[in-house]
């Protein structure tokens, strides 16, 4: 890979950078939260996050792309 | 849609038989409860949920999949299941560390965790939450499932049902990977991932 392709795609403090959102309660989240990403079960396309708040209360999560309710 | 295995097979197996307690999120799965105030689980939701956790375990690489069992009829049939995926199992007690402190020798990092039963596991569940990895978890009626990321549910005390459950997931990762071909079986049964009772406690 180039080096010039490398530079382009780091991050500039200029680029607006959108945290991930948890698929059940919708709230951005920090990066250093116990947070858990993965793929919709269902589908395998819509990648899904989880807070840490979330998945201790049980709340559920649905995908959508495909409707998939879980855990 | 046909199910994964005859219907009568996890009514013989005890898969669908529940327990006399049901909390909240699991009442979704129950079919009906019985005189005795057992909770009988819904056959086609856990079959559709097999076949979920089946094709959702077969988008990672067998060695970054953890399977746990501190139950020991869970024991063997995970040690089967990773002799046929390739997967990590860890039987017995889960040493506080093992997701977390990159030290030990022990260390695994893997990127999903497969439990036997979240009560039970409850380390293993704990650490792949510090430590950010998806777990999978057979629950029963009597299951929380705060920590989970996706729930099988299914009685997961039986010696009989564990091994059927086991069995079937097995399958259904090995066919999800074209291992085996759609209509394929696993070269052993379901009796093969079962823990033998011993003399004493058939007497």
């Amino acid at each position: 890979m180039a080096k010039g392709s490398l530079v382009a795609r780091r991050i500039d403090i200029y680029d607006n950078v959108k945290p991930p959102l948890c698929t059940s309660c919708g709230k951005p989240l920090n990066p250093s939260s116990k947070a858990v990403s993965f793929y919709c079960p269902n589908c395998g396309v819509f990648l899904i996050w989880r807070c840490e708040k979330c998945r201790t209360q049980g709340s559920t999560y649905k995908c959508p792309n495909c409707g998939f309710e879980g855990p | 849609m046909e199910t994964l295995v005859p219907v009568e097979l996890y009514r013989k197996m005890g898969v669908i038989v529940g327990t006399q307690i049901c909390t909240k999120y699991m009442k979704r799965f129950v079919y009906k409860i019985i005189q005795e105030g057992f909770y009988i689980l819904d056959v086609a939701k856990i079959d559709e949920r097999l076949r979920l956790a089946g094709k959702f375990l077969s988008t990672f690489e067998p060695e970054k999949i953890a399977v746990v069992s501190v139950r020991v009829y869970g024991q063997k049939p995970a040690y089967m299941m990773c002799k046929y995926v390739g997967c990590k199992a860890i039987l017995g007690r889960v040493i506080p560390g093992t997701f977390t402190n990159p030290r030990l020798e022990y260390y695994l990092e893997p990127d999903v965790v497969l439990v036997t039963d979240p009560r039970t596991d409850r380390q293993a569940v704990i650490e792949a939450s510090k430590a950010g990895i998806p777990v999978v978890a057979f629950a029963d009626t009597d299951n929380k499932v705060e920590l989970i990321d996706l729930v099988i549910p299914a009685n997961n005390r039986g010696r009989k049902s564990l091994a059927l459950l086991y069995w079937i997931l097995t399958r259904e990762i090995l066919r999800n990977k074209n291992i085996l071909a759609p209509k394929q079986d696993l070269d052993v049964g379901p009796e093969a991932f079962m823990v033998q009772k011993t003399v004493e406690s058939e007497s």
